[in-house]
């Protein structure tokens, strides 16, 4: 030891010790500040003492140095540091290094005091942020299935609201009715404005949040999730677990390459997704049995299948219903009923579609599809290998008055039959279904000028069926229009489904007037079809047909409806006027005055109306011989209205299809057109 | 006098430091202060009739800035596996390392504790994997530092376990 100076190593900070039987040692150095605090040592070498007893961390380190003075390795032997508490309740950190000086074994004590401190500081800002970034996370999942909850579970009766109340306020009826159904309609708008400006609040929070974490599911391949590494991680993770309930987990791929199984999405989502369908067939799987996950490569998507050798599904519950919100088995399912949810509204928002089936000999199938990360439809229509004949623009819906060929696919029940109403109402010819499937069975068969599909269907979702639809298209010389219909409503899931192949897209809740704005876009003007020759009483009425048309939604059918009611209607009630107003029937008079009164107000003829009221006072006042004068001037003007109303309906139409409803006609398959 | 060498496992933020200072000295602090190295306390317990001494090492929670050193387990008769109730990822975290201790230690006692049971409204400990720990035949105890729930039961049960 005579060459160390043990001055010069106390003044470093270091207490040098020479190890002397088991667990004993001799002081080298004498003893520094620190350590004389800590444990009182005698402050002068050389002094006995014993290591193990002054410190369970050294007594546990011994064992290694020991091994390390015994072995022929040289170097050093450090320990971590260590934190012993000073008889004045301070904190001192601690580390020991074992090494030989000049071949002897030495055990060097010093206390990393700064470098400790600064250890600290760091560690602790990198584990704040740590924690704070999980917070972050678990708070932008709560705020997605709260904005999901938002965004469907509130706006999917919403728009059945709509429908109906549009489908209603179409019908024929008083003008008490009709106010009651205007305030029903208010009342859903209202709530309407009041769910998208919570949306939109959501929203904003939400997307700044996501550009932060660069978690955007619709950024490049490069960073997209990989399905196969995904499935493999969680495998991995959950499979001490499956071990322990003896359930083996095997998964396969159909393809070697890796670069396949590229999917849109966002790794940590996938992985969730992947844990929640494993922890789900765990929870059912009994021991000894298999959980396979298999996926398979399917063009444009990929497919993850998770099957179980469990008791299957429930025969009362539907697929719908498991991937509902709160859905949990009867046996042993979760806590909360959001993991099922959780995975359908993630796989939908990403363009995919999710769901389960028992399998034939037992057990159960949930699966999940995703568009792959570089098959999107923009990116699609943009190789001419592809699609070469896809147009830059949206193909017109028909230049044509006559019935559009529509396809409806949606899953809600009431909105397709709503829907179906309306548009069959209005005269076109409609196929609707309940899936995407069904609608590519339809799709394939018929040929439709318009394709209305919901963005979020079981089975094969609207993103999918619409990728389909335009592959089988891309060959014939006019493709149908794609109208997709969503709940996903901010500018950015729009843009999306414009990207997947969508012409237009309508968010949900819609009105019907919206659709019929698309459809009557390219349709020639409706003025047109108003009587040429006129008037200036002639113009009159016509701009008050006008305002009724626009009343109606644009809706000819029903404009042409009421008029064959008035044309009907009207001779009869002046007959029936004249009559009573000859045998002075004072309330007959002043009903049937006040019946003439309303219909001719509905087509604007404020002179008809006028001469109408007139009636009706004279009527009550019981002034028949001035009513009967009234009654001539106002046969001439409703006999000019009449005249003006067939102008608009036909003459020949009059006798044969007044007050009836043409049906639609049956929609022929392809190849007969 | 028995000495049992008991050491703290679970990854960071869980509570392992704040359950000691409950256990050990009835205190609790709200305030999180990442453990940097290992902390050795003692406790003197009553088990049956025999005096133990519990030698408690509190060891930082593993995660990506600081990897667990084994050696730190020599002589350890059993440890507590702590996990967070609010964080599902903790309880990945304990399933990895328990797997690691049989590994490297070899199997021996231990207990697991899902702490932070005082903030039940933020709990991720669902059923679901409740379930899986069931099934793996951990001896599970649900406590809270801060309120005092459990925590004498958790060492005690440890105890009882080392103790046979």
């Amino acid at each position: 030891m005579s060459s160390l100076s043990p001055f010069f190593v106390r003044e470093l900070g270091y207490a040098l010790f020479e190890p002397k039987g088991k667990d004993q040692f001799v002081t080298l150095t004498d003893t520094p500040p620190w350590l004389l605090d800590l444990w009182g040592l005698m402050p002068i070498a050389p002094a006995e003492i014993n290591l193990a007893e002054k410190s369970p961390y050294l007594e546990n380190f011994l064992d290694e140095a020991n091994a390390f003075w015994k072995s022929d390795g040289s170097g050093e032997c450090r320990s971590e540091t260590w934190v012993e508490s000073s008889p004045t309740e301070k904190e001192v950190p601690l580390q020991a290094i074992a090494l030989r000086v000049q071949g002897k074994p030495v055990l060097a004590l010093h206390s990393p005091d700064l470098a400790f401190r600064e250890q600290v500081r760091t560690l602790q800002t990198a584990r704040n942020a740590l924690l704070d970034h999980e917070r972050l996370l678990s708070e932008i999942q709560k705020k997605e299935i709260l904005l999901h909850c938002i965004i469907h579970d509130l706006s999917q009766p919403l728009s059945v609201m709509h429908v109906a109340l549009d489908c209603l306020s179409d019908e024929v009826m008083d003008a008490k009715r009709k106010k009651f159904i205007e305030l029903g309609k208010n009342a859903s708008e209202q709530q309407e404005a009041m769910i998208r400006e919570v949306l939109q609040i959501f929203s904003a929070d939400l997307r700044a949040t996501l550009d932060a974490e660069k978690g955007d599911a619709e950024k490049s391949a490069a960073s997209s999730p990989n399905l196969r590494r995904s499935a493999d991680a969680v495998v991995t993770s959950l499979g001490p677990a499956f071990e322990a309930k003896q359930v083996r987990l095997v998964l396969t791929a159909s393809q070697n390459a890796d670069d396949i199984w590229l999917v849109r999405g966002e790794e940590s989502r996938l992985r969730r997704i992947f844990s929640n369908l494993l922890e789900n067939a765990l929870r059912y799987s009994p021991a000894g049995s298999r959980v396979s996950i298999t996926l398979e490569d399917d063009g444009e998507f990929c497919q993850a299948n998770v099957d179980d050798e469990g008791p299957g599904l429930p025969p009362d519950l539907r697929p719908s219903q498991i991937f509902g919100l709160f859905s949990k088995g009867k046996e042993g399912g979760g806590k909360a009923g959001l993991g099922m949810y959780f995975c359908r509204i993630t796989v939908e928002r990403w363009g995919g579609s999710i769901g389960c089936a028992s399998l034939p000999e037992k057990g159960a199938r949930f699966w999940f599809r995703l568009p792959r990360a570089m098959a999107t439809a923009g990116e699609q229509y943009k190789q001419a290998a592809i699609a070469p004949a896809a147009p830059p623009t949206p193909p017109e819906i028909p230049r044509t008055e006559g019935p559009l060929r529509i396809l409806l696919a949606e899953d809600q029940d009431e909105i397709r039959m709503l829907t179906t109403h309306q548009l069959e109402r209005n005269g076109h010819e409609v196929v609707a279904v309940s899936d995407g499937r069904e609608a590519l069975d339809k799709a394939r068969d018929i040929p439709f000028d318009v394709i209305l599909l919901d963005e979020q269907m079981p089975i094969v979702g609207g993103v999918e069926a619409a990728h389909k639809i335009r592959r089988d298209s891309a060959n014939v010389s006019k493709r149908p229009c794609l109208i997709a219909l969503t709940g996903n409503n901010t500018d950015e899931d729009h843009q999306r489904l414009r990207s997947e192949g969508f012409d237009f897209v309508l968010g949900k809740p819609f009105r019907l007037s919206a659709l019929n704005d698309l459809f009557q876009r390219s349709a020639p003007s409706n003025q047109a079809n108003l009587p040429s020759a006129q008037t200036p009483k002639d113009t009159e009425r016509s701009a008050g047909l006008a305002a009724i048309l626009e009343r109606v939604g644009g809706d000819q059918k029903l404009l042409r409806q009421m008029i064959r009611t008035f044309l009907k209607d009207t001779p009869r009630r002046m007959s029936s006027l004249q009559r009573h107003i000859r045998r002075e029937n004072s309330p007959e008079v002043a009903a049937l005055a006040h019946a003439i009164l309303g219909s001719s107000a509905i087509f604007g003829a404020s002179e008809a109306s006028k001469l109408a009221r007139q009636i009706q006072v004279l009527g009550r006042e019981a002034a028949f011989s001035q009513a009967e004068q009234v009654f001539e001037v106002l046969k001439e003007e409703i006999a000019n209205l009449e005249r003006n109303l067939r102008g608009y309906v036909g003459p020949k139409r009059l006798s044969s299809d007044s007050g009836t409803r043409r049906k639609p006609r049956r929609v022929a398959p392809k190849g007969s057109r | 006098m028995i000495q049992k060498k008991i050491c703290m496992l679970g990854s960071f933020a869980v509570g392992k430091t704040s359950l000691v200072r409950r256990y050990v000295e009835s205190i609790f602090s709200d305030k999180y202060q990442t453990t940097v190295g290992v902390k050795v306390v003692k406790k003197v317990v009553q088990s049956g009739d025999k005096e133990v001494t519990l030698v408690l090492w509190d060891i930082y929670g593993e995660d990506d800035f600081q990897k667990m050193r084994w050696s730190s387990f020599n002589g350890a008769s059993g440890f507590l596996l702590v996990a967070d109730g609010t964080r599902r990822a903790t309880f990945d975290k304990a399933v990895e390392l328990e797997k690691k201790v049989r590994q490297e230690v070899g199997a021996i006692p231990f207990v697991f504790v899902v702490n932070k049971h005082d903030r039940i409204d933020e709990w991720e400990f669902d059923d679901a994997i409740a379930e899986q720990i069931a099934a793996k035949g951990w001896t599970t105890i649900r406590s809270s530092a801060k309120s005092g729930e459990n925590v004498e039961e958790a060492f005690s049960a440890l105890l009882r376990k080392i103790m046979g």
